[in-house]
C-alpha cells in the first residue's frame, strides 16, 4: 500500500508544470567538461566551417548560424528529435574551444560517449578544413 | 484494497510512466554508413562563378520554390529556409472516412467512431539549410550541400511522422533548377 502511495505522489508530482525545469541542469563542471574540446588552431572560420559539415554529415538542418557570435544550432528530425548548439570561443593559450550541447526529444543529452562520438566525426572534418581537402 | 489489486495498479502506473521515454539512439552522433553516399547525393559543384552569383541563385531558387529565408550567414555560406505546404492525400483521407461509415453502419450508429480520418495527413512543415562554400583548393569554384527534413501534421494536429528527406530525385530536381538558376544569373536574366 506504502509503495502504491508513492508510486502516485510520483506520478503527480510529474503531472504538475513545474517551473523547476527553466533553471535544472547537471553539474556545471562536469558537463562543460565532457561538452567541450579544444583545437590548436586560431582558424575560427575554419572549425566553424568543420562544425558546420559535420552537422550536416549527421543529418542535422542548420537553424541558426552566426559567424560572430561563434554559434551553431541544428536540428535532426527521424522518428526523434535531437536539437544541438555548438559554441567556439577563444582561450587565452592560443587554442579554440568548441563546446556542443544537445537534447533528446525533452531531454537533455549527458552521456559523455555522445559528445565523444560527436568530437571524433568533428576531429576527422576538422582535420580535412585544416588542411585544405574538401 | 486487496494486495493483487495493488499491484496490478502498480504496474499500471509504471507502464504509463515508462511509456513516455523514448530510448536514445547510440549511433545518432557517429557517421552512418550511408554518410558518404547521402554527401555525394547532397552535392554539387558549380564552376565559373562569383560568391554573389552562387548565393543569389540559390536564395533565387527558394524564393520560386516558396520558401522564406529564416537565416543568412554569408561568412559559414548558410542559408536556411522553410515553408509550410499540403501534404493530404485524398485517397488516404477518403479510406478513412469510408472506414468511419463502416464502423458506423456496423455498430447501427451506437457508439460507432467516425473520426478516423482525423488522423490523416494534413500539412507538412519542411526545412532546408543550403551551405555554399568556395572550394578550397581552386578559385571560381563553389560546393553547395542541401539538407532537408519535414513534419507531416495529422488533421487532428498530432505528428504524423517526421524525417530527414533522403529520397536522391528530391535533391536532382532542388539542383536542376538551380542549375538553372545559376545560368540565369549569369546571363543576368
Amino acid at each position: 500500500m506504502r509503495v502504491l502511495l508513492v508510486l502516485t505522489l510520483f506520478v503527480l508530482t510529474g503531472c504538475a508544470a513545474s517551473t523547476a525545469a527553466i533553471t535544472a541542469g547537471g553539474s556545471q563542471v562536469e558537463l562543460r567538461q565532457m561538452q567541450t574540446r579544444e583545437y590548436e588552431t586560431m582558424d575560427r572560420r575554419g572549425v566553424l566551417r568543420s562544425i558546420v559539415a559535420t552537422l550536416q554529415d549527421l543529418g542535422f538542418v542548420i537553424d541558426k548560424a552566426d559567424f560572430d557570435l561563434a554559434t551553431i544550432s541544428a536540428t535532426k528530425l527521424q522518428k526523434y528529435e535531437i536539437r544541438i548548439t555548438v559554441t567556439v570561443r577563444e582561450r587565452d593559450s592560443g587554442r579554440l574551444a568548441v563546446r556542443a550541447n544537445a537534447r533528446f526529444n525533452e531531454d537533455p543529452i549527458e552521456d559523455p560517449k555522445s559528445y565523444q562520438d560527436f568530437f571524433a566525426t568533428l576531429d576527422k572534418a576538422m582535420f580535412l578544413t585544416l588542411h585544405k581537402v574538401d | 484494497m486487496p494486495r493483487s489489486q495493488g499491484c496490478a495498479y502498480s504496474a499500471a502506473v509504471f507502464a504509463l510512466m515508462s511509456a513516455g521515454c523514448a530510448t536514445f539512439p547510440e549511433d545518432a552522433f557517429r557517421l552512418s554508413e550511408s554518410a558518404l553516399e547521402m554527401r555525394e547525393i547532397q552535392v554539387r559543384t558549380y564552376e565559373d562563378v562569383t560568391e554573389v552569383q552562387i548565393l543569389a541563385a540559390s536564395s533565387a531558387v527558394l524564393q520560386d520554390l516558396g520558401y522564406a529565408i529564416d537565416e543568412v550567414e554569408k561568412e559559414l555560406g548558410v542559408l536556411s529556409a522553410s515553408k509550410r505546404a499540403d501534404a493530404s492525400n485524398s485517397a488516404e483521407v477518403a479510406g478513412k472516412i469510408a472506414l468511419d461509415v463502416a464502423d458506423c453502419v456496423l455498430t447501427l450508429f451506437l457508439g460507432c467512431e467516425n473520426d478516423s480520418y482525423k488522423s490523416s495527413k494534413d500539412v507538412q512543415d519542411i526545412e532546408m539549410t543550403l551551405v555554399v562554400l568556395p572550394d578550397l583548393k581552386q578559385d571560381g569554384v563553389y560546393r553547395v550541400r542541401l539538407t532537408m527534413q519535414r513534419i507531416v501534421w495529422a488533421k487532428n494536429g498530432t505528428v504524423y511522422e517526421q524525417e530527414t528527406i533522403s529520397d536522391a530525385a528530391v535533391y536532382q530536381t532542388f539542383f536542376d533548377r538551380l542549375s538553372k538558376s545559376v545560368f540565369l544569373e549569369k546571363e543576368g536574366v
